[in-house]
């Protein structure tokens, strides 16, 4: 596919966040000094708040048509670095530039899940911008799109897994964004739901629009991205055709069990 | 070790720039000036009643009774105070009707009160929706405090079916309730949205809520009369004329013939309406940024 302009630019980006409830410096080593280590223990309890910095650094220009896929382990920051792109997380340092609307579906992006399947996708679409009678004339289409039938009548915690993918998926392909971004959101559902969204993808690509795919499947990767992006520890580890990254990277989850059998 | 992505990548950040301008993107993380914000804001206004509405429903969605609780709470309540100072205790704390007295005082300061401590939460409370979807975070807080409205509603329903039995006659002045419910939304809006900043740039002002709220419950005059209680002294014009007081006076100028319609209660109901308004929708929008951080 050839590959048009700019649509996303990223320079240096770098993600903070904080977490609470652990305890107090949880992510550091620990102290080598023994009063320190005691005066440690007794306060960890007080201030328990810990940044993350879980995007280190990572530049990258996306073009129209494109479709990048983003890979790497748990953790890693794949998540975080894509909602920093979507301006849905603040960024520490560095920029990102895009255009338009972006979209992300996300494994948790179940609006309300003590609400009726009907009711999210009524706020799913209001949320995204539509008037109340655009919603109104997308609803019939986005039901019908997720497949689930007389369940959209019932609360969203009801649904399967499964379920509850295909009608976010549904909410969010109601309208045709600049850059979508989908993470996970495809691992849960069956066969024909990959096909359908497969199929979604291409026709955003088509439209001159920029999709980012998180995934730990390499398969989807390979067979739906033209470019991946490995990421470890925050930062991009390499950049380039799937194939070759893939290879790449199951190389380096082999090593890794490897070492760590070998301890 | 990184292999050629299709374009050269900027070096430094004012060559990302450039590339930015020249294909015509923006920086994802622009806040719009506060005039587009409150034009977004509208253009949003059915994504925030919607909120609104299943936030509202949701809360009575769990018992088989559902919705009618709506009504049934605040009568219920209403009854049981109808049965301790109607029936039990005769006090009346220089005030004659004292059942309607205090129930309008406890409706109306419950809903305050909720409104303003939902405000805060709905940031924090939120990061799924936050995190998932781009939209002007202030619709959070305005949503639930739209939802209170919705709650307030039947109660007020409630009110004036219950008044005349306690000997209020039906009067124009009702008329004007709805009036008074909008400056009231103005006001918890507002300060909703002062909370919720307040709340995400530190969480531990959670914990401050629930004994600000104590203590206004006793300073505003929800069980007393303060003009009984503290006289004319410029400490008793403090106590009267704060936000939570003027709006419970105002409600009860509006409801009990005993009350007189205060015109300065109009002007003060109006005032605080738009400073709270304006100040906590201005704070709120110069953080728009940083509510994704949780």
């Amino acid at each position: 596919m050839a590959v048009g302009d700019p649509s996303v630019v990223a320079h240096d980006v770098h993600v903070r966040y904080r977490t609470y409830g652990g305890k107090r410096n949880a992510l550091r080593p620990p102290e080598e000094n023994a009063l320190n280590r005691v005066l440690g223990r007794a306060t960890s309890h007080v201030g328990a708040v810990n940044e993350v910095h879980a995007v280190r650094g990572i530049s990258f220009v996306a073009h129209e048509g494109d479709s990048v896929g983003v890979i790497g382990r748990n953790g890693s920051g794949k998540s975080t670095l894509l909602r920093a792109v979507a301006g849905l997380v603040p960024i520490a340092s560095g920029q990102v530039y895009a255009r338009g609307n972006i979209a992300l579906l996300g494994v948790n992006a179940a609006l309300m899940s003590s609400l009726t399947g009907a009711r999210n996708v009524m706020l799913g679409c209001l949320a995204q911008g539509m008037t109340r009678r655009e919603a109104r004339e997308a609803y019939d289409g986005i039901v019908d799109l997720a497949g689930i039938g007389d369940f959209v009548n019932l609360p969203m915690k009801t649904y399967s897994s499964g379920m509850a993918a295909r009608l976010r998926f549904a909410i969010s392909s109601a309208t045709t964004p600049d850059v979508l971004v989908i993470d996970e959101a495809l691992a849960t559902g069956d066969a024909e739901f990959r096909e359908r969204s497969a199929e979604r993808v291409q026709e955003i690509r088509e439209e001159a629009g920029t999709v980012f795919i998180v995934s730990h499947s390499l398969s989807s990767v390979t067979s739906m991205c033209n470019r991946a992006i490995w990421v470890e520890e925050g930062a991009v580890r390499a950049d380039g055709d799937p194939k070759e990254i893939g290879a790449m990277y199951t190389e380096f989850v082999a090593q890794r069990r490897k070492d760590k059998g070998g301890r | 070790m990184t292999s050629g992505p299709a374009a050269a990548e900027p070096t430094d950040a004012a060559a990302a720039e450039a590339l930015a301008r020249q294909y015509g993107l923006s920086r994802v993380d622009l806040v719009p000036t506060f005039r587009a914000y409150v034009r977004e804001l509208w253009t949003r206004r059915a994504f925030i009643s919607e909120l609104a509405v299943a936030n509202a429903y949701s809360r009575n969605q769990n018992n088989y009774l559902g919705q009618l609780w709506a009504t049934l709470n605040p009568l219920m309540l209403a009854g049981s105070y109808f049965l301790i100072f109607g029936l039990l205790l005769k006090t009346d704390r220089g005030v004659d009707n004292f059942i309607g007295f205090l129930t309008i005082g406890i409706f109306m300061f419950s809903f305050i009160a909720a409104s303003v401590t939902a405000g805060a939460k709905s940031i924090t409370g939120n990061q799924n929706l936050i995190r998932a979807l781009r939209f002007p975070r202030a619709s959070l807080p305005i949503a639930v405090t739209m939802a209170e409205i919705l709650t307030l509603l039947p109660a007020l329903g409630v009110l004036m079916v219950l008044l005349p039995l306690t000997g209020e006659p039906i009067r124009v002045d009702w008329l004007l309730i709805p009036v008074a419910v909008v400056l009231l939304f103005a006001f918890c809006a507002g300060a909703g949205m002062l909370a919720a900043r307040l709340v995400s740039a530190s969480r531990d002002m959670l914990n401050l809520i629930p004994v600000t709220v104590r203590l206004l419950r006793y300073v505003s005059g929800v069980f007393f009369s303060i003009e009984a209680y503290a006289g004319h002294g410029w400490i008793s014009a403090v106590l009267q004329y704060q936000p939570v007081s003027v709006y419970l006076n105002l409600m009860r100028g509006l409801l009990l013939v005993e009350d007189e319609q205060n015109p300065l209660l109009w002007v003060f109901g109006a005032v605080w309406a738009v400073v709270f308004l304006v100040a906590g929708s201005l704070l709120f929008w110069r953080a728009e940024q940083h509510y994704g951080r949780g």
